[in-house]
């Protein structure tokens, strides 16, 4: 297939405005200009684009909820917080093409009629901010963005605001909340961020891959996106490969292939003297699959049908040399680390899974360990929590528990009982201050 | 009005009611932590699932507001039941076992829940999460904090943010480890800071003045109004035998929803002082012991004899009084009568709505005793009232002016005879020919008119200390040694019955509706505060 989102990687100075223009870029957006915005997002729902953030939720569809005669402003963020492990796709767009996601973002935001649009850039991605930064000076002064789009009458202003470094605001509420000055807590739903988003106003927020397909649909049509991939699959994908794999790095394939073709063909195979494990399809969020699992198709429901979720397409390999207990501890330190505190089963269960898969791998499991992180996981997961986050520790942390059981059993016939804990006593030594002694 | 049937009972509610109040109204339990009637909805503790039909997944009652034929399944459904438990695991998974040292025990949300949700057995066998150094912490004058109890309901946050608008708690850290802090470490000074540890579902927040000094399931709780100024909050006198141990907010949505300023609040410490236990007069410049009967009977024969009479009344005094003092004084014994006013400190109240409402008059009653028809005086008006001599001069409350106890209103009470209502140390007291022993608030029975018009009832909690009798009550033997009968009324509401009948803005009131109406289930159950 040809490079669509990639297409400018290796492109000699890429970056720059006249590069873009040159191999026809905002050729997109001229022609979204003189459509219907409702039209653009007919188009956009005709190819029937789903979002690539990891939830996979149609594009178009999420356009249309944003309320049309709504009176005062309107936004759309580009979630380029990109915080999912394994997950490098954005970074990589962003990298050789920063018009591309600029198109985007201007003829998203034509469609929902919004004059100002926010990348939400996570803050560790110094380098990329500034990129953005430059991209969208150079389209002002080009007249592409700013007052009067590409002397059209529709305005267009593009922010880029970078991130304080939580993986929690790259949820869609708690990066509004986030991008508002405020904790990134996310928000009860509904109301949805399409009726009430940042600011209280209408809202829309898209990953930077959805928006950077985006152009593609307005100049090549809904037709031929959509012929890309499968019915409800559609477009071009990019797959970012970590782990045991010879040749890590992000692939952009047709939605559809198979984990088969991406990690052997693609990636080389499983380096040399080992055995594919177990992999993640789409980011550390996504239940873990196994070798038997490898002839799924990549993309959003085949994945789910597997008991899966395709995810933010982030494939990480694991060979036989991975202890699936230390994975699981590794998991759990993350989402432990990265929940936000806010609701309960989350806060307290990702703490708690931490503590037991730390104990297993000190040598102190018990036998009712893996019993209670199944515990522990279907009741912080199935919508007991206000964010996927819930889900996201809980989900994979189970996978591996039900389809790992000989890897704990091992582990905890080699265990040895805790030691009791010594408590120190401490001598007196007055009151604290600030403390009035009751 | 939209239909929904909780558990098969079947309530009819005002549309956009959450599924919390729709249950209560229906009178089923829907256990809650975060959730408060008067605070944001966050939906963070969990504990609220309900199974509504249809709907794949539990939903939280807080934010799930009634549509019409919604049938919602609280305790009656299994799944509910596995989840509610495994919220309150989750809670008590780091939370210490100290009830039998935490002060909130017996109020505390958690372990009501736990003993009603909850089970005996944890699956928990790791060390607790702890904050070292955050075990008693005071982060202002009045508010305690222990973070290991904390359940991160955030209630205490929205309370500064949305109530007492000074966002000075705030959250540090994240996930399991996120703490309760003032914003930049500054103490925790707000206004109404103790309502912060009211809101608290569990001890994470206390209130220093009451800590450790009484287990909550002792206290009886009384319906009273702060004597803190006109605003008339509603609060409960916590009391045990005759000592009262705090003030705590009674529900009222026209005039303080569930909140209480911190100096209306600790004004409960001051109605345990009682330094005048009998009647006194002076003889020869010596005080002397008498008795409830000696007093009246004495003091009826100087009222009788006594052609200048003058009375210094104050907003301070409930309705009744006023009323029986003006009967009394005025109508009776064609004395003069003004009631003292004065300005004090600034004090505000949120109300249900999320109104302000403001006050600067430091009296509960001055606009009842403006409702009365009386001459409300201020501190020069009053010293020319008090210049000359008089035959008989009565201060009914003497710390309700702080004139009276300067030395020019001394030399001029000097001059005449006085009767003095007491209750704690005032420098009236030595002027004084006669000093009468007074009930405090906490003893007293009547009504308050609040500055916004709202004529509201306050009940006895605690029996007067010693000797001392209510000022109505006082004011009631005088009417009786000197044989008027027409204001031999027993009790405050027969006065009031009587003051209803006479007084236009009085008219129409019932004494048993002025109290109990806004009583507020959350309180007795709930511990909304």
């Amino acid at each position: 297939m040809e490079p669509i989102l990639l297409r400018a990687r290796g492109v000699p100075n890429s970056r720059s405005l006249s590069t873009y223009l040159a191999a026809g870029g905002y050729e997109g957006l001229k022609k979204a200009l003189g459509m219907d915005p409702d039209a653009v997002t007919k188009e956009v729902l005709d190819s029937e684009l789903r979002g690539r953030g990891g939830a996979g939720f149609p594009t178009g569809r999420k356009w249309t909820f944003v309320p049309r005669d709504h009176p005062g402003p309107k936004y759309l963020i580009c979630n380029a917080d990109e915080s999912e492990p394994g997950t490098f796709k954005d970074r990589e767009i962003i990298e050789y093409d920063p018009h591309l996601v600029l198109e985007g973002i201007a003829i998203a935001a034509y469609a929902i009629r919004a004059s100002t649009a926010y990348i939400y850039i996570r803050g560790e991605f110094v380098r990329w901010a500034a990129i953005l930064e430059q991209a969208i000076a150079e389209a002002r002064a080009h007249g592409i963005l700013g007052r009067h789009v590409m002397g059209s009458d529709y305005h267009l202003d593009v922010w880029v605001h970078r991130g304080a470094g939580a993986y929690i605001c790259g949820e869609e509420t708690a990066l509004i909340e986030s991008l508002e000055g405020k904790r990134g807590f996310p928000r009860l739903k509904p109301p949805f961020p399409a009726v009430v988003g940042v600011f209280g106003k209408p809202t829309v927020v898209n990953n930077v891959e959805t928006l950077a397909c985006v152009p593609s649909i307005l100049t090549r049509g809904a037709a031929w996106f959509a012929s890309i991939g499968r019915p409800r699959n559609t477009g071009p994908k990019l797959y970012c490969v970590s782990g045991h794999v010879r040749r890590p790095g992000v692939y952009e394939l047709p939605m559809g292939v198979t984990f088969r073709e991406i990690i052997e063909e693609h990636c080389g195979g499983i380096r040399d003297g080992h055995r594919l494990k177990a992999f993640f399809p789409g980011g550390s969020s996504a239940p873990v699959m196994t070798p038997d699992q490898i002839d799924v198709k990549a993309d959003f429901d085949a994945c789910a049908e597997a008991g899966s979720m395709l995810g933010s397409g982030g494939v990480i390999v694991l060979d036989d040399t991975v202890d699936m207990v230390e994975a699981a501890a590794n998991l759990a330190h993350f989402y432990a680390h990265e929940s936000c505190g806010q609701c309960t089963p989350c806060r307290e269960g990702s703490d708690w899974a931490q503590d037991i898969l730390d104990r297993i791998l000190a040598g102190h499991g018990r036998p009712e360990d893996p019993q209670t992180l199944l515990r522990i996981c279907t009741y912080a997961s199935q919508g007991m929590t206000i964010c996927p986050l819930g889900d996201a520790f809980a989900l994979p942390i189970s996978s591996i528990v039900k389809k790992f059981p000989a890897e704990f059993e091992r582990h905890i016939a080699a265990a040895t009982p805790r030691p009791p804990k010594k408590l120190p006593v401490l001598p007196w030594a007055g009151p604290r201050p600030g403390f009035d002694g009751q | 009005m939209p239909k929904v049937t909780i558990d098969g009972i079947a309530v009819e509610v005002p549309a956009g009611t959450n599924l919390i109040e729709a249950a209560r109204l229906a009178g089923v339990n829907i256990p809650f932590f975060c959730y408060h009637p008067y605070l944001s909805v966050v939906g963070q503790c969990r504990i609220c699932m309900v199974e509504v039909e249809g709907a794949p997944r539990l939903a939280i009652a807080c934010a799930t507001p009634v549509t019409d034929g919604m049938v919602v399944r609280s305790e009656t459904s299994p799944r509910v039941k596995e989840a509610r438990d495994a919220v309150m695991e989750f809670l008590l998974a780091n939370h210490p076992l100290d009830c039998p040292v935490c002060d909130q025990a017996g109020e505390c949300l958690l372990q009501d829940h736990s003993f009603s949700e909850g089970r005996d057995t944890t699956h928990m066998v790791e060390t607790r999460r702890t904050f070292p150094g955050f075990e008693r912490r005071l982060i202002g004058p009045h508010v305690i904090q222990n973070q290991n109890r904390c359940i991160h309901c955030s209630r205490c946050i929205r309370f500064t943010q949305e109530i007492s608008e000074t966002a000075a708690l705030t959250y540090k850290s994240r996930g399991n480890h996120a703490y309760i802090d003032t914003f930049d470490g500054q103490p925790f000074t707000d206004p109404f800071s103790a309502c912060a540890a009211d809101v608290c579902p569990v001890g994470a927040l206390t209130v220093r003045e009451f800590r450790f000094r009484k287990r909550a399931w002792k206290l009886r709780s009384t319906p009273s109004v702060c004597p803190g100024c006109s605003i008339g909050c509603n609060l409960w006198i916590d009391h045990h035998e005759r000592t009262v141990y705090r003030f705590t907010p009674r529900e009222n949505p026209a005039i303080n929803a569930t909140w209480l300023c911190d100096y209306g609040r600790f004004l409960a410490d001051s109605l345990n002082e009682a330094h005048y236990l009998h009647p006194l007069h002076r003889v020869d410049g010596q005080l002397r012991q008498v008795s409830w009967g000696e007093a009246i009977r004495a003091l009826a024969l100087d009222l009788a004899a006594a052609r200048t009479l003058r009375v210094v009344a104050a907003g301070t005094l409930s309705n009744e009084t006023l009323f029986l003092a003006r009967e009394l004084f005025v109508r009776h014994l064609k004395g003069e009568l003004v009631v003292a006013v004065h300005e004090g400190e600034p004090r505000r109240m949120k109300n249900g709505k999320g109104e302000w409402l403001r006050s600067r008059d430091a009296h509960p009653n001055s606009e009842g005793a403006r409702r009365l028809g009386l001459e409300l005086v201020g501190g020069e008006r009053l010293a020319r009232f008090l210049f000359g001599a008089a035959d008989l001069t009565i201060i009914l409350d003497p710390t309700a002016h702080p004139y009276l106890a300067t030395e020019e209103a001394l030399q001029l009470l000097r001059v005449s005879p006085t009767l003095v209502l007491v209750r704690t140390d005032h420098p009236t007291a030595e002027v004084a020919s006669w000093l009468l022993p007074v009930a405090s608030l906490a003893a007293d029975e009547g009504t308050f008119t609040s500055s916004g018009g709202h004529v509201q009832r306050f009940a006895p909690a605690v029996a007067p200390a010693g000797e001392a009798r209510p000022a109505w009550q006082i004011l009631h033997l005088l009417a009786r040694g000197l044989g008027v009968t027409t204001l031999d009324l027993p009790s405050p509401a027969a006065v009031f019955a009587a003051l209803a009948a006479k007084d236009k803005p009085f008219a129409g009131l019932a004494w048993d509706d002025l109290v109990g109406k806004e009583r507020s289930s959350y309180r007795e159950q709930q511990h909304v505060g």
